[in-house]
């Protein structure tokens, strides 16, 4: 009884150094140059090990085609909570040849006994490359094929829009309009205490009530979300239902929801949003819903606003919205800049009007 | 961040910090939780917040109408829970003695060992198990006590969903929590936005400042 309560294990230990795995395919497009792992470790803590996944990696583009953005999978344990994640780099443009940095920062966790002689096996494994021509390459096992082609859409959308809005209303067009998104950017934050999602119902005592959808309708979104409600406890909202029609002469394979929650204070904020795969053929209708609770801690639910935040195409093109519907008041609130646009705003802030004028040149 | 201020992965739950702003924390978990969100950035952003709401509140409270016969009040409740308390004698079983002869004669020395192993035990199981599992098994035995006949009736619905596997995302960022344990993104700086999906993961987006990259950090539930 002393030994088993006294062991190794009985005691929280110091951090164990760990070097993960990288797996990459014998035909990537990426090959890896070097690999930094920081102060990458694992600790014993109760019956997992807790581990600290940072790393400095450098990439070269080893094919013939532009680079335009990259997903890592890292996991220590892919089919249990808190084993896997991600890190993206959307936006890049990477020519044949050229070397680009992607860098992790992740805590996980695995299961003792999971690993090889006591160890926590942790890997890092290529899961999509997408290329200029919006051609993509990897085993699209987190579905970072859709992620990617919609930051590269919207970020092709919002640079046309600001090289012609320095053409129309010239540099003090271009600097206002950097001005007012770094405002932005900080107005598009989660309500104070933040914002939980749990698969399921959550608990909750509270008396239920159902809460209809209002929608925000874009001209010319492929998707019209006609009719939808949800199930309201307190300060919780689950069983999202929403009534779809696709409303284009192509088949609809998947298409993603924006959801706007109104608080006590009458505060709008982007919850969550709410993906769906779906077989829609033209003029077809269909409900989507997901088994799922949102809660929040500080705030009570008083409404609820959705829309089509983006549409994927059966022949794997998509549907974003234009800048003109983004330029809906109430969007503008609460939904952030693409990547593309939080990366512009980064470079005039860091650098200056002309370094972000040569940026948007390249293009 | 504050100088000498670290990000902290092991966060203290948030009924607890509730509990320590109240002064509600018994005295060496009130210790420990000071000395964490001295350090946490997180907690102690979460303990003004709870701070502030606890003035607010009183300055509500402070708004009661007027002309409350606060006395009578106080006298009806107080009839209320005497009615209650004999209205419980009444229909309370009479408790049976147990005849002497069942009286165990117990010897000092296997208590003493039995005793010294719940101790040693207990040392072993506080060093190791999650604070969650701690907390979860507290509930259960205080439900057991109490003979509630489930841990979930009447708990904080936040400590519930504690249990189970929750995404969180807030200004600082991304969070996969179970158990009281918190997994994620833990970058140093803050995000420049967050995001959910109803299909249990959650993404935080950093720029960053030297080169304009943009790198997004993802969790998944499952």
């Amino acid at each position: 009884m002393m030994l088993l309560a006294f062991s190794p294990a009985a005691f929280p230990q110091t951090p164990q150094k760990l070097i993960p795995r990288i797996e990459l395919p014998a035909d990537s497009p990426v090959t890896l140059l070097s690999a930094d792992w920081g102060d990458t470790s694992s600790t014993p803590r109760g019956g997992a090990f807790s581990v600290d996944v940072r790393a400095a990696l450098s990439f070269r583009n080893a094919t013939q085609r532009r680079i335009r953005g990259v997903t890592l999978a890292v996991l220590s344990q892919e089919v249990t909570p808190g084993g896997k994640g991600s890190v993206s780099v959307p936006s890049l443009d990477v020519a044949p040849g050229e070397t680009f940095p992607i860098n992790i920062d992740l805590h996980l966790l695995r299961p003792i006994g999971g690993g090889q002689a006591g160890v926590p096996g942790v890997a890092v494994r290529l899961d999509g490359v997408l290329f200029d021509d919006l051609n993509f390459y990897g085993p699209d096992n987190l579905h970072s094929r859709r992620s990617m082609t919609v930051w590269e859409l919207e970020a092709r959308r919002d640079r046309q829009y600001f090289k012609k809005l320095l053409e129309a209303a010239g540099t003090k067009g271009l600097q206002d309009a950097m001005i007012a998104s770094l405002a932005r950017q900080t107005e598009s934050d989660p309500p104070r205490g933040g914002v939980q999602i749990v698969r399921g119902r959550a608990t909750n005592s509270d008396p239920e009530r159902e809460v209809s959808f209002a929608f925000l309708h874009f001209p010319n979104a492929p998707v019209e979300a006609s009719s939808g409600m949800a199930r309201i406890a307190g300060n919780e909202a689950h069983a999202p239902r929403i009534e779809v029609r696709n409303r284009s002469d192509r088949a609809i394979r998947y298409l993603e929801i924006g959801w706007i929650v109104k608080d006590q204070d009458g505060r709008e904020f982007l919850a969550a949003s709410m993906p769906a795969d779906v077989n829609l053929a033209a003029g077809q209708s269909q409900q989507v819903g997901e088994d799922a609770s949102m809660k929040f801690l500080h705030t009570s639910i008083q409404g609820m606003t959705g829309f089509v935040s983006s549409v994927g195409f059966s022949d794997g093109s998509y549907w974003i919205p234009d800048r003109g519907a983004l330029n809906d008041l109430k969007l503008r609130r609460v939904v952030s800049p693409s990547p593309e646009e939080q990366r512009l705003a980064e470079l005039y802030r860091k650098r200056g009007l002309n370094v972000l004028i040569e940026e948007l040149k390249k293009f | 961040m504050k100088p000498g201020i670290k990000s902290m992965k092991q966060h203290i739950a948030e009924t607890d910090l509730a509990l320590y702003v109240s002064g509600d924390l018994g005295l060496f978990r009130r210790v420990a939780v000071r000395f964490h969100a001295g350090r946490c950035e997180r907690c102690s952003r979460l303990v003004e917040a709870y701070r502030a709401d606890r003035v607010r509140v009183k300055n509500i409270a402070a708004e009661m109408p007027e002309g409350v016969d606060w006395d009578r009040l106080s006298a009806e409740m107080t009839a209320n829970i005497r009615v209650g308390l004999a209205a419980g004698e009444c229909v309370a079983r009479p408790r049976q003695r147990k005849p002497s002869a069942m009286k165990l004669a117990v010897s000092w020395r296997p208590a003493a060992i039995a005793a010294g192993a719940v101790a040693l035990l207990s040392v072993a199981w506080l060093l190791n198990m999650p604070a969650g599992t701690t907390d979860e098994l507290g509930r259960a035995l205080s439900a057991i006590v109490h003979g509630r006949g489930s841990v979930m009736n009447g708990v904080n619905p936040v400590a519930d969903d504690d249990r189970r596997p929750v995404v969180v995302a807030n200004q600082l960022g991304i969070e996969l929590r179970e158990n009281n344990n918190v997994m994620g993104a833990s970058q140093d700086e803050r995000p420049v936005s967050v995001s959910l999906s109803v299909r249990g993961s959650a993404s935080a987006r950093y720029v960053n400042a030297d080169t304009g990259q943009v790198t997004i950090t993802s969790v998944y539930v499952q």
